[in-house]
C-alpha cells in the first residue's frame, strides 16, 4: 500500500516539476512558472536595488585594463590604452546593458522571430527573408572582411559580446528570454551587417513603384503628376548652389521611358509610415553668442522600449568620441569628438527598384534579359517555427535580387513577379563611415569618412571647432533618367537597369554656405541646376520650411535657444490650411458647439503644445477631410498611396473642381465645401466620442497620446507619454513617432559643450530605474549636460560606479 | 516540535540547493528532510508546502523591499494572481509533492 502511495507521490512530483519547468501556449503564452517565478534565479533576480557599488572583472583577450566609469544617468565612458580593448569592452559593455534588444533586433532582421514566438510571426519572417535582408547582411559581412581595420575591430567587439555571453547562468538572462523561455546565442559578424539591413529597410525601403504604376494605370498620367508631383513647388532645398556644380555630369544613353501598362496585384506586406524623417541644423559662430558653431539633430524613428539608441563615450590614445551607437554597432553613429560633431537625416532617396520578370515557363527557372534566358538560382529558406515543424520557403534569385512576391506570397501570380533591387543588396562599409567620422579632426577628414557610405542615403550636417560647417547628402546612387525609377521596370531590358553611380564627388553638398546656416529636415535636396535627376517618394514640406524661418531670424545662438527650437510645436501645415477651411465652413449654420469650436480654431496660434484644445479639433478635422478626399485610394483593391499634405492642401485651395472630392460610396456628387462640412460635423463626433470614453478635456497631448511600447509589445513594458508636437513640426512626435535622440554640440575651442537626451533610457533591463529615467525629462524637453571628461580623474563628481576590466592573466 | 524543526531544515536545506544550483533542486531538498524525517505523507507535505512556501514568499518579500517594488508591480500585471501568492503557492507544491514522496519511502 505504501509502495503505491510513494509511486503515486513521485510521479505527481516529477509531473508537477516538469510542467513548471517549461512553458505553455494556450493561446497566451504562459513562462515556465517554477523557473519563472523562483526567487533566487527567476525574474525576481533580474530587480535591481538602487545601490551599486564598483567592481573588477575579468575577460579573456584583454591586453590592459580598461575602466568603464558609469556617470548618474549610467552612460559609460570607456578609458582604454588601446583599440582593440576599447572595442572588446564595448562589446561587453553594451550586451551586459542590452542583450536582449541586440539580438532580438537582429533575429528580426534575418527573419527568426517565429522561432522566439511561433507561427503568428511567420509571414513577417518570409517577407525579411525574400527581401534579401540576410543575402545583403552576408555582402556587408564579405565587404567588413577585406578591410583589415573594420575586420579587426569587429572582431574585437564581438568577442567583448560573447565574453559577456558566455558568463551568464540563468539567473542572469534579460527578462525577455526568462519570459520567453529561450537562450541568447553568441554574437558574430554577420549580426552587424543584419543591423545596418534593418536600418536601411526602416529608412530607405518601399513599395512605392508598385503603388505608384497603379496610380498610373488607374488615374492616368496627367493626373498622377498632379497628385504626386517629382518636385513640390515650396521651400528651400538642403543645399540652394545654383550654378555651382561644375563638375561634368555622367550621362546615360537615352532610352525613350516606357511606362508600365499593367497593375500590379499584389496585397503590401506594410504602408509606408508618417513620421519617420528628421532634422539636422549647424549654425555657424558668425550666428552664435560665442562665436563658435552649433550643431543641432533630432532623428525621429519609430518610439520603442528599450530606446533604438544606446549612450557612451569611448576614449583611448587613438580616439574620444561621445554619442549614441545603435545597440550592436563598435562605433559611435551620431555624436561629437574633440574636433569636430556630425548628425544624420534621412534623405529619402529613392534606391530602390523593382523589375518586372518574364519566366520562360512555370518552373521559374530561366528568365529573360536582352533576348536571353539566363538560370535563376533557387534559395530554400528554413524557418524554425516555436512548437511547430520548421517551414521551408523557396526564394528564386535573378540577377536584379530576389523575387519577394509570386503566388506563394502577397501576389496573385507567378506571372506577376517582381524582382526587388535595393541598394542595401550591394556590398557596402558604412561601419568604416563612422568609424573615420569618431577620429575625425576636420571638415576634410569628414568628407573622407563619408565616401564610404552607401545607403540608406543620409543628410550629414557637420560642424567642427576650427569653425566650419557644412551639409552633405550621402548615399551610392544609380544614375537615372528623367522619370526613371518611379515606376516598375521593364526587368526583360538591361537598358533599364543601373548603370552608373554617381561619383562621391558630384554629391550634393556645401560647407559654410554664406547664410551662416546648414539645415535638412528630408526635403528636397537641391536646387534645379544640379545636373542629376532626383526622385523619392515623400519629401517633406514643413518642418524645414520652419527650421530656415527661425534659423535666418535668429541671431547671438546659444545651446539653450537651439533645444527650444528642437522643441518647437509650430504647425505649418495648420497655419496655411485652417483659414482656408475655415473659410469654407458657413458659420452660420453650424450648431451651437460648432460654432464654439469655429471661434477656438480661429483665435488658435498654430502651437501643437501639449496642453492645446484647437489642436486635436483642428488635427481630427483635417485627417477626416483627408481621408474622405482621397477615398479613391483607400478604398481601391489595387494597393496605392495618397498624396502628401502638401499636395492635398495647394489642390484644395487651386482646383475645387477635382473629381476626387466626389465620395464614391454615395449617390451625391459631393464638393469640397460639402467635404470640408461634413469632415468638420464627423470630427466634433469622434471628439465627443473621445471625451466620454476618457473623461477629460481633449487637450493634444491626451489625445495624441503618444506610446513608446516595448519592442515585444508587452503592455506592462511599454510608457505612454504626454507632450506637444506633429509629423509637420520641428518637434515630430506622433501617437507612435518621434524625436529618438535630441543633441545639440557647442563646438567651441576651449571645448565642446554637448547636451542630448532620448525616450528610454540606457539599462534595457525593466527591473533597473534606468529603464526610463529619460522618457519624461524627453516628453518635457528637457536636457541633460553630456560629461565629456578628457581623464578617469575628471569623472569624480558625476561618478556612479566604475567597472574594471583585467585580462585573464595566462 | 518534529514538525516545526522539519519545516526549518527544510527552508535550511532548500536555501543551500537554490543558493546553487537550478530550482527543481529543493524538491531533492525536501525529498532527503521528509525522508530523514518520516512524518505521516499529509504531514510531511504541509511542512514541504509551508517550507518553500515560505522560504520562496521570504525571498521574494526580501527582494521586493531592497529594489523598491520596481519589477513586482509590472510583472504582477502579467498574471491573474498576486505575484507573492504565486510564488509561494507554486513553490510550496513542489515542496510539498516532494516532502510527502520522501517521507513516503521508509517501510
Amino acid at each position: 500500500m505504501k509502495g503505491i502511495k510513494f509511486v503515486v507521490a513521485l510521479t505527481i512530483t516529477i509531473a508537477l516539476t516538469w510542467a513548471l519547468n517549461r512553458g505553455w501556449d494556450f493561446g497566451d503564452p504562459i513562462p515556465p512558472l517554477g523557473k519563472f517565478l523562483d526567487p533566487f534565479h527567476g525574474f525576481w533576480a533580474n530587480a535591481e536595488p538602487p545601490v551599486t557599488y564598483d567592481y573588477a572583472l575579468r575577460i579573456p583577450g584583454l591586453k590592459d585594463k580598461v575602466s568603464v566609469v558609469y556617470d548618474s544617468l549610467l552612460i559609460p565612458h570607456l578609458f582604454a590604452n588601446n583599440d582593440d580593448d576599447l572595442y572588446r569592452v564595448m562589446g561587453y559593455v553594451t550586451a551586459q546593458h542590452r542583450l536582449w534588444q541586440m539580438e532580438f533586433q537582429t533575429h528580426a532582421a534575418a527573419g527568426r522571430i517565429s522561432e522566439i514566438i511561433g507561427n503568428k510571426a511567420l509571414d513577417f519572417d518570409r517577407n525579411q527573408r525574400r527581401l534579401g535582408m540576410v543575402y545583403g547582411a552576408q555582402n556587408s559581412t564579405l565587404a567588413h572582411s577585406k578591410d583589415s581595420v573594420i575586420n579587426r575591430m569587429n572582431q574585437q567587439y564581438t568577442e567583448g559580446v560573447n565574453a559577456y555571453i558566455q558568463s551568464l547562468k540563468y539567473q542572469d538572462y534579460p527578462l525577455e528570454y526568462k519570459l520567453l523561455d529561450y537562450e541568447p546565442e553568441l554574437w558574430n559578424d554577420l549580426k552587424m551587417g543584419l543591423l545596418l539591413k534593418n536600418m536601411s529597410k526602416t529608412l530607405n525601403f518601399g513599395e512605392n513603384d508598385f503603388e505608384m504604376t497603379n496610380a498610373l494605370n488607374l488615374f492616368g498620367k496627367a493626373t498622377l503628376d498632379i497628385l504626386f508631383p517629382d518636385w513640390e513647388a515650396v521651400g528651400d532645398p538642403i543645399v540652394d548652389n545654383p550654378g555651382g556644380w561644375k563638375f561634368p555630369p555622367i550621362q546615360l544613353d537615352s532610352v525613350p521611358l516606357a511606362l508600365p501598362d499593367q497593375l500590379v496585384n499584389i496585397t503590401p506586406t506594410q504602408k509606408a509610415v508618417k513620421g519617420v524623417g528628421s532634422n539636422n541644423w549647424a549654425v555657424s559662430g558668425i550666428k552664435t553668442a560665442t562665436g563658435s558653431p552649433i550643431l543641432s539633430n533630432d532623428p525621429h524613428l519609430s518610439l520603442s522600449m528599450p530606446s533604438i539608441w544606446f549612450a557612451a563615450h569611448m576614449q583611448s590614445p587613438h580616439v574620444n568620441v561621445m554619442g549614441v551607437t545603435f545597440t550592436g554597432a563598435p562605433v559611435i553613429i551620431l555624436g561629437f569628438n574633440d574636433s569636430i560633431s556630425w548628425g544624420a537625416t534621412n534623405a529619402q532617396r529613392d534606391l530602390v527598384d523593382w523589375y518586372k520578370i518574364e519566366f520562360k515557363d512555370a518552373t521559374r527557372n530561366e528568365y529573360l534579359s536582352d533576348g536571353n534566358w539566363l538560370p535563376t538560382k533557387k534559395v530554400v529558406e528554413q524557418f524554425i517555427v516555436k512548437g511547430k515543424d520548421p517551414f521551408y520557403d523557396t526564394v528564386v534569385y535573378t540577377h536584379h535580387g530576389p523575387i519577394v512576391y509570386d503566388a506563394s506570397f502577397h501576389g496573385d501570380s507567378e506571372k506577376n513577379a517582381y524582382a526587388f533591387r535595393w541598394i542595401a543588396h550591394d556590398e557596402s562599409l558604412e561601419l568604416k563611415t563612422f568609424y573615420l567620422l569618431n577620429r575625425a579632426k576636420s571638415h576634410r577628414d569628414y568628407m573622407a569618412a563619408l565616401d564610404y557610405f552607401s545607403g540608406p542615403a543620409q543628410n550629414f550636417a557637420f560642424a567642427s571647432t576650427a569653425g566650419d560647417i557644412a551639409i552633405r547628402i550621402q548615399g551610392k546612387y544609380p544614375v537615372r533618367r528623367k522619370g526613371e525609377g518611379k515606376f516598375v521596370l521593364d526587368g526583360t531590358k538591361t537598358s533599364n537597369e543601373w548603370q552608373a553611380y554617381i561619383p562621391p564627388a558630384h554629391n550634393i553638398m556645401i560647407k559654410n554656405p554664406a547664410r551662416g546656416f546648414v539645415s535638412s529636415a528630408n526635403q528636397y535636396p537641391v536646387d534645379p541646376t544640379y545636373p542629376y535627376y532626383v526622385h523619392s517618394n515623400n519629401y517633406e514640406a514643413y518642418r524645414n520650411r520652419r527650421i530656415n524661418r527661425q534659423l535666418s531670424a535668429m541671431d547671438e545662438i546659444t545651446p539653450v535657444d537651439m533645444m527650444k527650437f528642437q522643441n518647437d510645436n509650430y504647425n505649418i501645415q495648420a497655419e496655411e490650411s485652417l483659414p482656408y477651411l475655415l473659410k469654407l465652413l458657413d458659420s452660420a449654420a453650424l450648431t451651437a458647439e460648432g460654432r464654439k469650436v469655429f471661434e477656438l480654431l480661429k483665435s488658435w496660434d498654430f502651437v501643437n503644445s501639449a496642453s492645446s484644445v484647437a489642436a486635436t479639433y483642428y488635427e481630427v478635422w483635417y485627417n477626416t477631410l483627408y481621408r474622405n478626399i482621397w477615398d479613391e485610394m483607400t478604398n481601391s483593391t489595387a494597393s496605392l498611396s495618397l498624396p502628401s499634405d502638401y499636395t492635398t492642401i495647394h489642390l484644395m485651395k487651386t482646383d475645387t473642381l477635382l473629381s476626387f472630392y466626389d465620395v464614391q460610396s454615395t449617390p451625391e456628387k459631393e464638393d469640397l465645401k460639402t467635404l470640408v462640412r461634413q469632415a468638420y460635423a464627423a470630427s466634433m463626433d469622434r471628439i465627443n466620442t473621445w471625451k466620454i470614453e476618457n473623461e477629460k478635456e481633449p487637450q493634444w497631448a491626451w489625445f495624441k497620446n503618444t506610446s513608446v511600447g516595448h519592442l515585444l509589445r508587452i503592455p506592462p513594458f511599454g510608457y505612454h507619454v504626454e507632450n506637444g508636437g506633429n509629423g509637420s513640426a520641428i518637434n515630430a512626435t506622433t501617437g507612435s513617432h518621434g524625436p529618438s535622440w535630441r543633441l545639440v554640440a557647442s563646438m567651441e575651442k576651449t571645448g565642446v559643450k554637448a547636451w542630448g537626451v532620448y525616450p528610454g533610457g540606457q539599462s534595457g533591463n525593466q527591473g533597473s530605474r534606468f529603464y526610463n529615467n529619460l522618457l519624461t525629462p524627453w516628453a518635457e524637453g528637457r536636457y541633460f549636460r553630456l560629461k565629456f571628461p578628457h581623464t578617469e580623474k575628471e569623472t569624480a563628481p558625476y561618478r556612479y560606479y566604475t567597472t574594471t576590466f583585467n585580462s585573464i592573466q595566462q | 516540535m518534529r514538525f516545526i524543526i522539519q519545516v526549518v531544515i527544510t527552508a535550511i536545506v532548500c536555501f543551500m540547493f537554490q543558493k546553487l544550483f537550478p530550482w527543481w533542486t529543493m524538491a531533492i531538498g525536501a525529498f532527503l528532510v521528509g525522508f530523514v524525517f518520516s512524518n505521516t505523507g499529509f504531514k510531511s507535505f504541509l511542512a514541504g508546502f509551508l517550507a518553500i512556501g515560505l522560504l520562496w514568499l521570504g525571498m521574494a518579500l526580501f527582494i521586493d523591499n531592497v529594489t523598491q517594488s520596481i519589477l513586482t508591480e509590472k510583472i504582477g500585471q502579467l498574471f491573474p494572481l498576486n505575484l507573492f501568492v504565486l510564488t509561494s503557492l507554486v513553490g510550496g507544491l513542489v515542496g510539498g509533492f516532494a516532502s510527502m514522496t520522501g517521507s513516503l519511502l521508509k517501510p
